[in-house]
């Protein structure tokens, strides 16, 4: 490198980026990291369990199932937090209130990732918050700018029949003063940013990402944006289909190898770059704990989160609060589940987000706007 | 039905063909009104003297269309050079007097939206309302001939904003505009005033169905309460306490709306459709003892009176004059609007007990309004709207254009939070590149559902300099018109530049 590139974004790059990946349809918190510790589990569980013998150990009571192997090496490394029993107070258990819930943060207008980009002020980057889908995801509503694409050549300001219309356009800018001219400036800078990025060469640090996974290849677009250094302070991807009604093996078992190997490649790609990146992955709600008839498990409560990146001091699985005898998983029994047999709530997704948020530099009061009338207790993810 | 052979179906088909050619020939004309008439390809008429400014600032003329409207289209600039800017301002400050026959055509298949009652929008899905009021409103922005009245809706919209995504604001925000914004946004302050605060989807909001004091112990909720003073009155700092904030939230105690039930087991609806959203108040639900509110006793017993006296205290309160005033300052002046103006405007506001007319009068009549030509920064709404205007555009409205304002973060009832969407440019230099995007989609009939033709417009302005001169609101600088010339596509880039990005 020749020299290090200025940030374009008063806010984004110095205040890093967040990226949300959401499981839509409710993912099996079970599932993902099995209590195997736990002969509650394999009661409720006589078919669907992780089995102990598969998993990949994590602490000694818990592991990860197999096909989200390639996540250990952040857990190794400490990078890789886990948390169970995440979930929204909202019990419905329907797909629609509990997102919709979760993506607003509670009974509120507007989406609290787009308002805590908002409190940070003006924006100076076209590419402030960005989301990998067709559409905008609730959560991103009310962003100062938010641009739902699905490739990195929407980033562009081209005339098909007039090539040289971009440069005409700049000269236009060039010819202004004040604001204007640097926002013009800083739009171009943009632009050439993301017209330099090689979109099809490798991934750094030998990370590799499924060609035809479009979860993959829209987090690598998204590692190539925080590399490019265009001010992308929050983007989102998505992975729907965990609604594991029916044989739940077959239907979230390809879901868990895309997960994983997707995060990985991130990581891996990022390299240096993850220290000042996060990824948080949740999902609505998890599954009833018993599973059905049909091999598969119905709508419940308490699922699991990840948050991986930088400061996270992870490595640690954090459960219930108030364990009796102390650790953090009081064991799959009859009283200990709410409702119609669901794992409780333990850490609302608010007190998940409250800590990443003000790593990303939210302050605590503007935190209070982002989740409103709800006394935040925020998970000790960073110590 | 008689067989019919080969040739015969040949033979019948061209005749067949040859009439409804002839038929089309004949008809073309009224088929083109008959879509109008549908209210599908609405276009203003390029009708009557089309002359362009001739100025090489913006002029007097321009200045009036550049900030009492969504921005000029071609023609609009001969049209009130010939009446004189002060009869423009009379005009347009009597919206009730403008035909608006085109607009009406361009909405009249939403007009259920504003004439049902608010009952019947609970008939709709969850999604359904809130797209189509987004819709109405960059319609009108587009079409209306009552350009003032448009601007002022769309600044109370942001005054006393609703972001509709909030419970059952998403089927009671359409009946919020048409009775409170519409109703009254060149109307009088006080009653703007009350009719929001009692509209259901304000109660919902900020979560005044939820205030009430039936017990003791039970807390008012001061939601509502304080953003009545912080946002839609007083302001931040216009002299209120907490306690201001207590007393004034104690009168409010009571007012609720019949909200939308739905039985936690089956997920029927309990409430019948038409009373749903309406608005009443719980006697013992409200808070009767005495309250004191900026100064002014509220005797005990008011009951639901106890509303209108609040509304009277906080309209009538010199702060909420000076607050009003410098926000107008800010939307029709400059960002950090000269405090000249703002006195001059909040004296008005003050004298007419809160008439938006007699204020706004007062503003355009200031020195510091005149001075302040080409200044500001359009916010993308207003971009979208002038360029749509400009080139005389025939747009659906539909989600292919509304998604330019969506990336841009200025689509109409998008903003989350109680202030509004922000005046001041600062908040939008990010949305350049989707301005830009916007420019040359637009120019090139990229957008699905809105054409614009290109040709016909030169043709009709006569040339290129009388349409640079139409985009531009002023003569093209040297630069201006090379680069016109040079780029290739000299709609988008006018559309795109500097000049086009401020009023």
């Amino acid at each position: 490198m020749a020299t290090p590139q200025l940030s374009i974004s008063g806010n984004g790059d110095d205040k890093h980026t967040l990226v949300v990946v959401f499981l839509r349809g409710a993912a099996d918190g079970l599932t993902l990291v099995a209590p195997l510790a736990d002969d509650g589990y394999y009661r409720y569980r006589p078919r669907l369990a992780v089995k102990k013998n598969e998993a990949v150990p994590l602490d000694g009571f818990f592991g990860l199932h197999a096909n989200l192997r390639p996540l250990e090496a952040a857990w190794k490394d400490g990078d890789l937090a886990i948390i169970h029993g995440a979930g929204v107070e909202d019990e419905s258990r329907s797909h629609f209130d509990a997102q919709d819930f979760m993506e607003h943060g509670g009974l509120v207008a507007g989406g609290w990732l787009g308002r805590a980009l908002r409190a940070r002020g003006p924006s100076r980057s076209p590419l402030g918050a960005v989301a990998l889908s067709p559409t905008l995801p609730e959560c991103l509503s009310g962003a100062p700018t938010a641009t739902a694409f699905q490739s990195l050549k929407e980033f562009a300001i081209r005339h098909e029949k007039r090539p040289q219309f971009p440069a005409e356009l700049q000269r236009l800018y060039a010819l202004e003063s004040g604001a204007l001219r640097d926002a013009g400036t800083n739009t171009f800078d943009a632009i050439r940013r993301v017209e330099a990025i090689p979109t099809n060469a490798a991934p750094d640090n030998g990370a590799s990402y499924n060609e035809r996974d479009d979860f993959a290849q829209g987090l690598r677009q998204v590692a190539q944006l925080i590399r490019a250094d265009v001010g992308v302070e929050a983007a989102t991807v998505d992975i729907g289909g965990w609604d594991s009604h029916f044989v739940q093996q077959t239907t979230i078992e390809p879901l868990m190898t895309r997960l994983a190997a997707g995060l990985a490649a991130f990581r891996q790609d990022l390299g240096a770059r993850m220290g000042t990146t996060t990824v948080v992955v949740m999902t609505e709600f998890g599954r009833r704990v018993a599973e059905n008839s049909a091999f598969g498990t119905d709508h419940g409560r308490g699922s699991m989160a990840f948050v991986m990146g930088g400061g996270v001091k992870g490595g640690r699985v954090f459960g219930s609060p108030h364990t009796p005898g102390g650790g953090t998983w009081p064991g799959l029994t009859p009283e200990m589940l709410d409702g119609p047999g669901d794992l409780p709530v333990w850490n609302n997704y608010r007190n998940i987000l409250a800590p990443v948020l003000a790593r990303h530099g939210t302050s605590e009061e503007a935190l209070a706007k982002v989740f409103p009338d709800y006394a935040l207790k925020p998970l000790p993810l960073y110590g | 039905m008689k067989p019919v052979s080969r040739r015969e179906f040949v033979a019948a088909s061209a005749g067949a063909v040859a009439f409804s050619i002839a038929l089309m020939k004949l008809s073309q004309g009224w088929l083109a009104q008959a879509g109008q008439c549908l209210g599908r390809n609405v276009q203003r008429p390029l009708a009557g003297a089309m002359t362009p400014p001739q100025s090489a600032q913006i002029d007097a003329v321009a200045h009036a269309l550049n900030r009492l409207t969504f921005g000029p289209g071609p023609g609009d600039y001969a049209r009130v050079a010939a009446m004189g800017v002060p009869a423009f301002i009379e005009e347009q400050l009597a919206p009730e007097k403008i035909a608006d026959a085109l607009c009406d055509r361009a909405t009249m298949r939403f007009a259920d939206l504003w004439c049902e009652p608010l009952g019947e929008h609970y008939e709709e899905d969850d999604d359904a309302l809130p797209p189509i009021l987004r819709r109405v409103t960059l319609l009108r922005a587009t079409y209306s001939e009552r350009q003032l009245f448009e601007v002022m809706c769309e600044f109370w919209s942001d005054h006393f904003n609703i972001d509709p995504s909030k419970g059952d604001c998403r089927w009671a925000k359409p009946t919020d505009d048409h009775a409170v914004i519409r109703a009254h946004a060149l109307g009088n302050f006080g009653e703007l005033l009350r009719a929001s605060a009692l509209s259901p989807a304000m109660l919902w909001y900020l979560d005044g169905r939820a205030n009430g004091k039936r017990t003791p112990e039970e807390k008012p909720n001061e939601n509502y309460a304080r953003e009545l003073m912080e946002l839609h009155t007083l302001g931040v700092h216009g002299g209120y306490t907490q306690r201001d904030v207590m007393e004034v939230a104690r009168c409010l105690t009571g007012w609720t709306i019949l909200a939308k039930k739905k039985d936690g087991f089956s997920g029927k609806l309990l409430s019948p459709f038409k009373n749903r959203g309406e608005v009443f108040f719980q006697p013992d639900a409200h808070d009767d003892g005495a309250k004191q509110v900026l100064g002014h006793e509220v005797a005990a017993g008011g009951g639901k009176s106890d509303l209108d006296q609040v509304i009277a205290i906080v309209a009538a309160h010199a702060s909420t004059a000076h607050f009003i005033a410098s926000k107008l300052c800010t939307r029709f002046i400059a960002d950090e609007p000269p405090q000249a103006a703002v006195q001059a405007v909040s004296r008005a506001f003050m004298e007419s007990r809160g008439d938006i007319k007699t204020t706004l009068r007062a503003l355009f009549a200031t020195a510091e309004f005149a001075s302040s030509a080409g200044e500001k920064l359009k916010r993308p709404f207003h971009f979208v709207v002038s360029a749509l205007r400009a080139t005389n555009a025939a747009t659906d409205a539909d989600s292919p254009v509304i998604s330019y304002l969506e990336k841009m973060g200025n689509a109409p009832f998008r903003y989350p939070t109680p202030d509004g969407y922000p005046a001041e440019a600062s908040h939008w230099f990010g949305t350049l590149l989707w301005r830009w995007k916007f420019a040359v989609a637009l120019a090139n009939n990229h957008i699905g559902g809105t054409r614009i033709e290109a040709a016909m417009l030169r043709k009709k302005m006569g040339g290129e300099p009388a349409l640079m001169a139409t985009l531009l609101n002023r003569t093209p600088t040297a630069e201006e018109a090379d680069a016109f010339a040079k780029s290739g596509d000299g709609i988008a880039l006018l559309l795109a530049s500097p000049a086009f990005q401020r009023c």
